[in-house]
């Protein structure tokens, strides 16, 4: 499959979410597997998640691996928080907040401090696990569905990140600029809607 | 080939659009609701085009800076109409940005990126006020924004992908043409606002 074909199947994966959350995605399809396709139907964490992989794959090899492991050690530092039952209302809001820091240094195309992308990444991860708190109806349940979260949130920023390191020719790369922008867009007024309701 | 393989990421997200706005009617809030929000005013449509359009006159990176500062901007002036924040003239200025843009694109006005940036910004704060006050009160807030950006930078990957059949005489007459004609139904709104 070209590189073209990838970034249109990308930027178009947006498109069905809608319809998705409308149908309930996850009957049926077991506890562990409802976690690992959690991040993938919720808007604000897809946003998040895409924002801070595309920044993490612009500014490859200059940004090793600290960024992607900040990212994760926030998830697993957020997932026990939330069992140990801290849950906060605000983790949304964070959410967007770095969607829309990342897909803006995303469109500004510069070379940025790895020191930046470890804290957003570390933000990232720690809102997107405390903004996901599990629905099921025992521990044991709950539990195995914060792993598959953990596991599908670390697996949708690194195939991100590898998407978007494999888009080297000069219009790719502007598309993916044109795309942090409509991130950042997005994340900017979403977040204000959302503090002002 | 290269070329070949821009008009298809070009072309093929304008084609889709058709599909997704079959679904639109009577939605206020969401995805589709926020998608369908752009496309429902010719004046915003028109001005989007135009964007794209004048790109295409622009030096090489110009034909996509414009579209990466457009959402940015628009995005600010939509936290602004969200949040209530007065601004005078908003649809006056819409009306105003079809004939400036649909100008530029007639006159084919190669301006330095920075300067058409500002132009292309200062309008965009006046776009995304008008969307950001009008959003429904249900709408779910980030599905109706991603929708609205997205239908938005279509609009101007659709002026881009008409934008980019100006190497040809023919295509370049067409395309300042079309410029023409957005400045004229600008006039238009303009003349029905007054």
């Amino acid at each position: 499959m070209s590189q073209a074909a990838l970034l249109v199947i990308g930027l178009f994966a947006l498109l069905p979410m809608d319809a998705a959350i409308a149908h309930a995605p996850f009957e049926g399809v077991g506890s562990f597997y409802g976690g690992l396709l959690h991040p993938l139907f919720v808007p604000t964490h897809v946003l998040a998640v895409v924002g801070t992989g595309l920044l993490m794959g612009r500014q490859a090899p200059r940004w090793r691996w600290f960024p992607p492991a900040s990212y994760v050690a926030g998830l697993a530092v957020g997932f026990a928080a939330m069992i140990s039952a801290y849950a906060p209302q605000s983790a949304g809001a964070v959410l967007l907040a770095a969607a829309a820091a990342s897909g803006a240094l995303v469109a500004l195309a510069r070379p940025l401090p790895e020191i930046l992308g470890c804290v957003l990444a570390l933000m990232t991860g720690l809102a997107l696990a405390l903004d996901s708190p599990p629905g099921g109806i025992s521990v044991r349940e709950a539990n195995v569905i914060l792993i598959g979260t953990f596991c599908g949130a670390a697996v949708l920023l690194l195939g991100v990140v590898e998407l978007t390191i494999m888009l080297r020719r000069e219009w790719q790369r502007i598309g993916v600029r044109i795309l942090g922008s409509w991130i950042a867009a997005s994340a900017i007024m979403g977040l204000t809607l959302r503090l002002t309701r | 080939m290269r070329s070949l393989g821009l008009c298809f990421w070009i072309v093929v997200p304008s084609l889709l659009a058709t599909p997704v706005l079959a679904h639109t009617g009577g939605v206020s809030g969401g995805f589709v609701g926020g998608f369908a929000h752009p496309l429902f005013g010719p004046d915003h449509v028109l001005a989007m085009v135009a964007v794209g359009l004048w790109g295409a006159f622009l030096d090489a990176p110009g034909i996509f800076i414009l579209p990466i500062v457009f959402p940015l901007v628009m995005a600010f002036g939509g936290a602004l109409g969200i949040l209530n924040v007065p601004l005078l003239g908003t649809e006056a200025a819409i009306a105003i940005s079809a004939v400036v843009l649909g100008l530029m694109v007639a006159l084919a006005a190669r301006l330095p990126i920075w300067m058409a940036s500002v132009v292309v910004g200062a309008f965009a704060i006046f776009h995304g006020y008008a969307h950001g006050a009008e959003l429904p009160a249900g709408a779910d807030a980030v599905l109706y924004c991603v929708g609205f950006v997205i239908a938005t930078g279509l609009l101007h990957l659709s002026g881009i992908a008409l934008g980019l059949t100006v190497r040809w005489p023919v295509g370049n007459i067409g395309v300042r043409g079309a410029g023409a004609a957005i400045t004229c139904a600008g006039i238009v709104f303009l003349w029905r606002l007054a």
